[in-house]
């Protein structure tokens, strides 16, 4: 596990426990009928042993009532036995439905890194276990304040730059942290980002992150939901690196500052449009190479818009402020050699200007987010939710900057 | 690769003392006494010896990356230090490893093809039905503690190759001899980054005297090895006579101001020259034949 500096956060002490699942099964595949081996008792209390450990962290908690079912699991509110006052959200993935297939990568993806990771804004798996009827379930942690789109799309949450610096700060953190370790996450957007009872954004839903490619090798450019895809991703790159996630981030950002997503394409040819009409053109000039890759459309000569300045960035998120809207125009830039990494994005000096975040306590909040949790953990990654924004109205309280 | 290796799952999950280890596989022993008597197996290293082949053919039919087999080799010793051999059928062990490596290297295969090509390699151990993969998977994994990311020496290697000026023959030659060592019980004893500077040393310090090594180092190192390998390193730091060419004092001199752990170093290389001289002894009639006795007798492949 990568530790982080700061705190870690299991609700028991022995979080890292060995999630015994159910070992037996290829020797009970494997093994000849009961009476016929001369060796068969060994055999069952070496099976009994593995079930065991696998019982005892089962045994660890309670499952409580349903959160949310989607394609490929199901999640549970659940509670620590010894201490029912500690609650886990507990995601059982849908193993029997692709049995046949053995396991997603999606499942694959998330139990490999949040085994290893652990930060402070970053959902931390507790435990993993199997039930009885050969599920694999995940045991995270309980994040009952909802997620950043559930904030952003109600307009009855008034929230302000100091606010929006402190969700920024947490975010960008968490996707450092990933980077930090070689992992790129790939499916950043305010959904996937939730809140946990203290206010902390914890970055979820690994299904589909990866690790950093050894160079030269291909990845596939078929990930990150749509609207928070960066263009090289959208123009066919097969090599990238993680400023994938700092342009996602960025698209948070502006989110988070107009309260409807920025660039809201209907397909990926609509949303690279969208991103040429708001951005400008790419070309040869503003981002050497970009002609090479697979899906690049030349532009067409009469339309090409200029690459817009910070000027731009200040009129259209007037609430940034200068410092802000010269970070975001870092995150949005479309070569993505000039973009900065998330490393440097933390670097930028709009985290120490005035305002300062506000405090992770003292942050707006909405009730109702156990639900959205729910949801939230059982989603596909990549997916758009494309009616969540129709009723998005444009409300935002500058009262605080 | 993914993640700190300092704070890995591996290292602190994975890592065992030689004593540990040892101690593990008694247990197994001693719990199925019956078993071990009647079906004797090869020496654990003539095993991993045709395991690895036998992934190596499985990767060759779907052109899979050695990485991937490598991470496999090191999913099937966790696996067997969980469960006794004598107990399973290693040939649907094999494949799920494969199977689950791939995925997690990012080179995943339908597990329809896995399961087709594992069976016309072995069509006397491997059930048509995809279904006992799709088991053996969760097995796997659980008995991993769905502990997946494997540290491998490779990158290490790829690292060092600039710093030490390493040429592309010296680069051939470790990545082979990184090869090797999954043969070995090294992966569950030590760092990777100790592996790949043992690599790095082996490689330098005997002169790969043909071009071009994939696969084993085995035939090039056995003899000079067996020679003056044991006594390698003591020789290096002996300042007497007009003491060793420039090329490996540079190499030493590196060592030295490294943090690297010598004496882990050492170890390791030792272990390598008992493996080639183990390796001599190899046959793979024997080890097919004595696993297929322990599957079908016991009808495990069922």
């Amino acid at each position: 596990m990568a530790v982080s500096p700061l705190v870690s956060h299991s609700p028991s002490a022995a979080s890292s426990s060995p999630a015994k699942l159910r070992a037996a099964n290829v020797r009970s595949s494997a093994t000849k009928p009961e009476n016929a081996s001369s060796h068969q008792p060994s055999q069952n209390t070496d099976r009994e042993l593995t079930e065991q450990l696998n019982d005892e962290v089962r045994q660890k908690y309670v499952k409580d009532k349903r959160l949310g079912e989607g394609t490929y699991a199901v999640v549970f509110l659940g509670r620590l036995r010894t201490d029912p006052s500690s609650f886990v959200a507990i995601k059982k993935i849908k193993v029997n439905a692709e049995y046949k297939d053995g396991l997603s990568m999606d499942a694959i993806r998330e139990v490999k890194y949040l085994q290893e990771l652990s930060h402070p804004n970053i959902i931390a798996l507790h435990d993993v276990f199997s039930s009885k009827d050969q599920n694999l379930n995940l045991v995270l942690e309980y994040l009952p304040l909802g997620d950043l789109e559930m904030l952003i799309k109600d307009g009855n949450v008034h929230y302000g730059a100091a606010d929006v610096k402190a969700w920024m700060g947490m975010l960008a953190r968490g996707v450092w942290f990933c980077h930090e370790n070689f992992i790129l996450h790939r499916d950043i957007k305010p959904n996937n980002l939730l809140i946990a009872s203290d206010g902390e954004v914890k970055l979820a839903d690994f299904g589909l992150a990866r690790s950093f490619a050894d160079p030269y090798l291909n990845m596939t450019h078929q990930v990150i939901t749509r609207w928070y895809r960066p263009p090289e991703l959208l123009y066919g790159a097969r090599q990238y690196s993680g400023v994938v996630d700092v342009w996602s981030m960025g698209m948070v950002f502006a989110e988070l500052l107009l309260r409807v997503p920025f660039v809201a394409g209907n397909t990926d040819l609509d949303q690279i449009s969208k991103i040429c009409e708001a951005f400008g053109t790419p070309t040869e000039e503003n981002w050497p190479g970009v002609s090479k890759l697979p899906n690049y459309i030349a532009p067409d000569r009469n339309h090409l818009v200029p690459t817009q300045g910070r000027d731009f960035f200040l009129r259209q998120f007037p609430n940034a402020g200068p410092v802000g809207a010269d970070l975001l125009m870092s995150m949005c830039t479309l070569d993505p050699r000039k973009r900065k990494t998330a490393c440097e994005v933390l670097q930028h000096i709009w985290w120490t200007s005035e305002p300062r975040p506000t405090d992770k306590h003292d942050l707006p909040r909405k009730s109702g987010g156990t639900r959205k949790m729910g949801d939230d953990l059982t989603r596909r990654g990549g997916e758009i939710d494309e009616n969540a924004f129709k009723n998005a109205a444009r409300k935002l309280d500058f009262s605080a900057m | 690769m993914a993640a700190n290796y300092w704070a890995s799952t591996q290292r602190r999950h994975w890592l065992f003392t030689r004593e540990k280890l040892a101690e593990v596989r008694d247990k197994q022993r001693e719990k199925d006494m019956v078993a071990h008597t009647q079906f004797p197996l090869p020496d654990q290293r003539m095993l991993n010896i045709y395991f690895s082949q036998q992934l190596t053919k499985l990767g060759k039919k779907t052109s899979t990356r050695q990485q991937a087999l490598a991470t496999a080799q090191i999913y099937i010793k966790r696996y067997y230090t969980k469960n006794e051999i004598r107990h399973t059928n290693p040939y649907l062990v094999l494949a799920t490893a494969f199977y689950l490596a791939c995925k997690m290297e990012e080179c995943p295969q339908h597990i329809r093809l896995v399961v087709g090509e594992a069976r016309s390699l072995w069509p006397d151990f491997i059930a048509p039905d995809v279904s006992k993969v799709g088991e053996c998977e969760f097995s796997l994994i659980s008995e991993m503690s769905s502990q997946m990311i494997v540290h491998h020496p490779y990158r290490t290697l790829t690292e060092l190759q600039r710093e030490l000026a390493l040429t592309s023959d010296e680069v051939a030659l470790a990545w082979s001899v990184i090869n090797d060592h999954y043969l070995t019980d090294l992966p569950l004893l030590h760092a990777p980054h100790v592996i790949a500077v043992m690599a790095i040393i082996v490689a330098v310090v005997f002169k790969p005297s043909q071009a071009g090594f994939h696969g084993s180092a085995a035939p090039a190192l056995a003899g000079a090895m067996r020679e003056g390998g044991m006594n390698m390193l003591t020789a290096l730091g002996d300042k007497s006579g007009s003491g060793p060419p420039p090329r490996i004092q540079k190499l030493i001199g590196w060592l030295a101001e490294s943090e690297v752990d010598i004496r882990a170093v050492v170890e390791c290389t030792q272990e390598l020259v008992s493996l080639y001289e183990v390796w001599e002894q190899y046959s793979e009639k024997n080890c097919k034949e004595l696993l297929a006795r322990m599957v079908k007798t016991q009808h495990l492949d069922k």
